[in-house]
């Protein structure tokens, strides 16, 4: 089966929100799918969804051609599936610092990558110098960080595992001018690299257009392709 | 212009439900919650065969830590309440009948003490202590999308997560009975002392002659039961939670209360097994 992400037929709903309606899309390995739509449409949903971390209602989401609901999700890691997501807030585990946040997924598959200790602390440090995070934070809780640190900690993590199916829920949103070009600086590198299949959601029109991909708009279960230049959703800020 | 607020007429109100119902309601629930409890344990139990040496260590390491937070941080509240309870039950029996002979008192203490407090309260004690915490700790993992996270990873929540806090819990819950019935027996011992009677030799002679082989298998049986009811019991309610923080003290609330009547139950049914295939101490002498 062709690498890549796939959705076939998918309908997913939350509450009383139809988040995808027999939706079927494919991403092929190394492109880039951009979601946008208005707040409570179920991008976060979507993005999830795409991710293998929810099970569709109806349907099949594939990865790599595995099913991303896999029973096992270490399942994916040794069909050498890496994936990465960064939610749009949370998702750091609360009891490990910033620091072993980063180095929890190298530590547990580390068989299956090939690292050492060492090499596990050097590439989490790396990652979370990467992201403009060096000093005391780095031993923190999550607890104790503010949200834009907390946001990089998790971009950091996704980094490390060296993703090649990176997914992005509103990945600038809550950052500073300075680290918001950082994330977009890491973001174009990912659009960039042909090992890396990149799906991400956001409203920020900043982003958009420094990503320069094509834009899907999810409107009542569906993704409808828009043109920037002519229809730019009313949702963008 | 004001909220539109409609209010369900009698008529379209569900009918309240009589006691008979309500009864059946309430097990088709409790069956459900065990039926999805015990899917999660036979999940968490299976995905310790799951490969990889890197994760094992990872989940031994928690395994360790959640041994320590139950079972050793536990000690100091399951010694009092041993040596307090022993103490009282000796003290119950001087008062009810003060010329009740060592070698009875001795009989009392293994069926009464052993077999069935020291079992019971520590799955109690242990059920409110770490039973709260492993349901509020992964009701919070569940609202912070910790869960989701760990699974974005590669990280199977039921092997990292769900499994340290079962073996945890089965391992304290054992140990900690154990240590329970010796220290409650000592208490028992030590009030008998206190007022010289009943004679402690004659007492130690009922202890011996109560105690059988068979003891041992309910004794690990009970552990391993109550402990595993309790484990399960919260860290499925713990995974109920969908989104809200709010979630997590209703979820945490009946965690707690279901596993101490899961282990009420289970020790009732544990005891008429054991008497059934052992005999009754009557039957015995």
């Amino acid at each position: 089966m062709a690498e890549g992400l796939t959705l076939r037929a998918v309908t997913f709903r939350r509450g009383h929100v139809t988040v995808l309606l027999r939706q079927s899309l494919t991403v092929p390995r190394g492109g880039t799918l951009l979601v946008t739509g208005a707040n409570g449409v179920g991008k976060s949903s979507l993005m999830q969804l795409a991710a293998g971390l929810v099970r569709p209602d109806e349907g099949e989401v594939h990865i790599n051609g595995i099913s991303a609901d896999s029973a096992h999700p270490d399942e994916l890691v040794g069909a050498g599936v890496r994936r990465a997501f960064v939610f749009q807030q949370g998702g750091l585990v609360a009891n490990l610092s910033a620091l072993n946040n980063v180095a929890l997924p190298l530590r547990y598959h580390a068989d299956t990558l090939g690292l050492t200790d060492a090499v596990i602390e050097d590439r989490a440090r790396f990652c979370l110098g990467a992201v403009g995070i060096e000093g005391p934070p780095i031993h923190a809780l999550p607890g104790r960080l503010s949200f834009g640190i907390a946001k990089r900690v998790a971009f950091a993590r996704a980094m490390a595992i060296e993703p090649n199916y990176a997914f992005f829920d509103d990945p600038d949103a809550g950052l500073d001018h300075e680290n918001a070009q950082v994330v977009q600086d890491i973001l174009t590198s990912y659009r960039d690299d042909p090992g890396v299949t990149l799906v991400l959601a956001s409203n920020h029109r900043a982003l958009i257009e420094r990503l320069g991909v094509p834009v899907h708009e999810l409107v009542d279960g569906r993704l409808v392709r828009i043109d920037m230049a002519t229809m730019a959703p009313s949702s963008l800020v | 212009m004001g909220p539109s607020i409609h209010n369900a007429s009698p008529e379209e109100r569900p009918p309240a439900r009589g006691w008979l119902a309500s009864l059946g309601h309430e097990g088709i629930e409790t069956w459900h919650v065990w039926a999805s409890a015990i899917g999660l344990m036979a999940f968490a139990l299976t995905s310790a065969f799951s490969p990889g040496r890197a994760a094992a260590r990872s989940v031994r390491k928690v395994t360790l830590a959640q041994i320590f937070f139950t079972g050793a941080q536990g000690l100091p509240f399951v010694t009092a309440t041993a040596l307090v309870l022993g103490a009282t039950m000796m003290l119950q029996m001087r008062v009810a009948a003060p010329g009740l002979p060592g070698e009875i008192v001795g009989k009392f203490l293994v069926t009464v003490v052993l077999r069935e407090f020291a079992p019971l309260a520590t799955a109690i004690i242990v059920a409110s202590r770490s039973g709260t915490a492993i349901a509020t700790e992964i009701g919070n993992m569940q609202a912070s999308l910790e869960i989701l996270g760990l699974s974005s990873m590669g990280i199977d929540s039921r092997r990292f997560v769900v499994l340290p806090r079962l073996v945890a819990v089965v391992t304290s819950v054992v140990v900690l009975m154990v240590y329970f019935g010796l220290l409650a027996l000592l208490g028992a011992f030590a009030l008998a002392a206190v007022f010289g009677s009943p004679d402690l030799a004659a007492i130690r002679s009922g202890l011996a002659e109560t105690l059988v082989m068979p003891d041992l298998f309910l004794f690990a049986g009970k552990g391993v039961g109550c402990g595993a009811l309790v484990a399960v019991t919260c860290c499925h309610y713990g995974m109920q939670v969908k989104g809200s923080i709010t979630e997590v003290p209703l979820m945490t609330g009946k965690a707690v209360i279901r596993a101490v009547l899961g282990c009420v139950l289970f020790n009732f049914a544990a005891t008429l097994l054991y008497y059934s295939l052992v005999g009754t101490p009557a039957a015995q002498m």
